[in-house]
């Protein structure tokens, strides 16, 4: 099983992520901004993060900055979350380090297998 | 300038009736489906408040027959000049002319406060929005960047610049932004950097004797508000001396660059530090007889 943090300020979205990964038997923690979302992950040493790039108090990207700076995260995953244009989120999830995107609105049928392949390092998307 | 008739089924209200965190849920209600949502919460709603000159009696939200706000738009005052922004209307209440009707009351109350000039911008992609704007009658002024820069020190690869590098002191800093030149867009006027708070500085002297400077705000986790004064015939070296000594100053944060003209910066020096575009806005006036 692995810990998997989602920082998404939209309750529901967040509450639809939650509800499809949770078959997948996976620990899944929510944060609704960034500072509580980078609280959450710096606490629980997640194996994966996905951070919505628009966030209410600190921006996404610096979220994703902040993460691959930190001591003990060198290996989480971090995949950023958005309704971004699909070029501009990779060049930008690119830049800043993330491991990958799921771009929004998601495929609720594709979505947790998605998220399962970058755990097992084969990503889908 | 000539009214249409306003739609009867909405209503205007100050936005000065609502608190900041009320005015930030309706924001981020009507803009979740944007291009580029971003999303504030009431601290920022505040601050960015404050540091625009955000006039709420002149702002307005926007509601429903049954008195349910189901949009925003702010209009912000400096002398005889407008800027409008926060515009938005609810996904499920568009295409009943709400964020027409609001942008014909900001407007009005810009000229009630003797605006002679308003500004706004647009994100490029953005099309109802920007046609709305051309039928008001603003007009394209010039198209601005948004760009960011990860953490970290520049790439060891990179030559250091052959220039010397001094840390400006807040006076100087103050100096800088009294002499820049005009035309910054309007989060990145004066008013708004003074207000926003912990600016720094950098100044460069090239081997030439060229000089250059940049104010910039540091904060705990980002850097932003790039003021820079390049010499016009040593644009490049300066920028690169400058950008390289700011990123080995500041590695741990994060940069985030806002509305740029296109033009107006050696882009492909800033590319070679590490900058990417993340979009781009497209400035609009509109002037008022």
């Amino acid at each position: 099983m692995s810990v998997i943090v989602v920082i998404e300020d939209n309750a529901d979205n967040a509450r639809l992520v939650a509800k499809l990964l949770r078959p997948t038997g996976h620990q899944v923690l929510l944060a609704a901004d960034g500072e509580s979302g980078l609280m959450t992950v710096f606490e629980n040493l997640p194996e994966l993060v996905l951070v919505d790039l628009g966030l209410p108090d600190i921006d996404g990207q610096t979220v994703v900055g902040m993460i691959r700076q930190q001591d003990g995260l060198e290996h989480t995953l971090v995949i950023a979350f958005t309704a971004w244009p699909e070029h501009a989120a990779h060049e930008m999830a690119e830049a800043y380090g993330c491991d990958g995107v799921i771009t929004k609105p998601i495929d609720t049928r594709a979505f947790a297998g998605q998220v399962c392949a970058y755990l097992l390092h084969e990503p889908s998307a | 300038m000539a009214m249409n008739p306003l739609p009867s089924s909405v209503f205007a209200d100050a936005a000065s009736n609502y608190d900041f965190e009320q005015l930030a849920a309706i924001y981020n209600e009507a803009r979740t489906d944007y291009i580029v949502p971003m999303p504030m919460n009431a601290p920022r709603m505040e601050a960015y408040i404050r540091e625009h000159d955000i006039d709420l009696d002149a702002s307005v939200v926007l509601l429903n027959p049954s008195n349910e706000p189901i949009g925003v738009g702010m209009l912000g005052v400096r002398d005889r000049r407008g800027w409008i922004t926060r515009l938005g209307v609810l996904p499920n209440c568009r295409g009943y002319k709400g964020g027409e009707f609001m942008m014909r009351r900001l407007i009005e109350h810009g000229q009630m406060r003797g605006v002679k000039w308003i500004q706004l911008e647009v994100i490029e992609g953005n099309e109802p929005a920007h046609r709305l704007f051309l039928k008001l009658g603003f007009a394209p002024t010039r198209e601005l960047l948004v760009i960011r820069r990860p953490p970290g020190m520049p790439r060891a690869d990179l030559p250091y610049p052959d220039a010397r590098m001094t840390v400006l002191t807040p006076d100087e800093v103050m100096g800088c932004l009294a002499h820049r030149p005009p035309g910054a867009s309007w989060i990145e006027e004066t008013p708004s950097l003074l207000k926003a708070g912990k600016l720094k500085g950098l100044h460069v002297e090239l081997p030439t004797g060229q000089g250059g400077w940049l104010v910039y705000q540091a904060s705990l986790f980002q850097l932003a508000h790039f003021v820079l004064n390049l010499p016009d015939d040593s644009a490049e070296e300066a920028a690169y001396a400058l950008l390289y000594a700011l990123h080995q100053q500041h590695p741990k944060q994060d940069t985030k660059v806002e509305n740029i003209p296109t033009g107006d910066i050696p882009w492909h020096i800033f590319q070679a530090l590490g900058y990417v575009e993340a979009f781009r806005r497209i400035e609009m006036v509109l002037t008022i007889p």
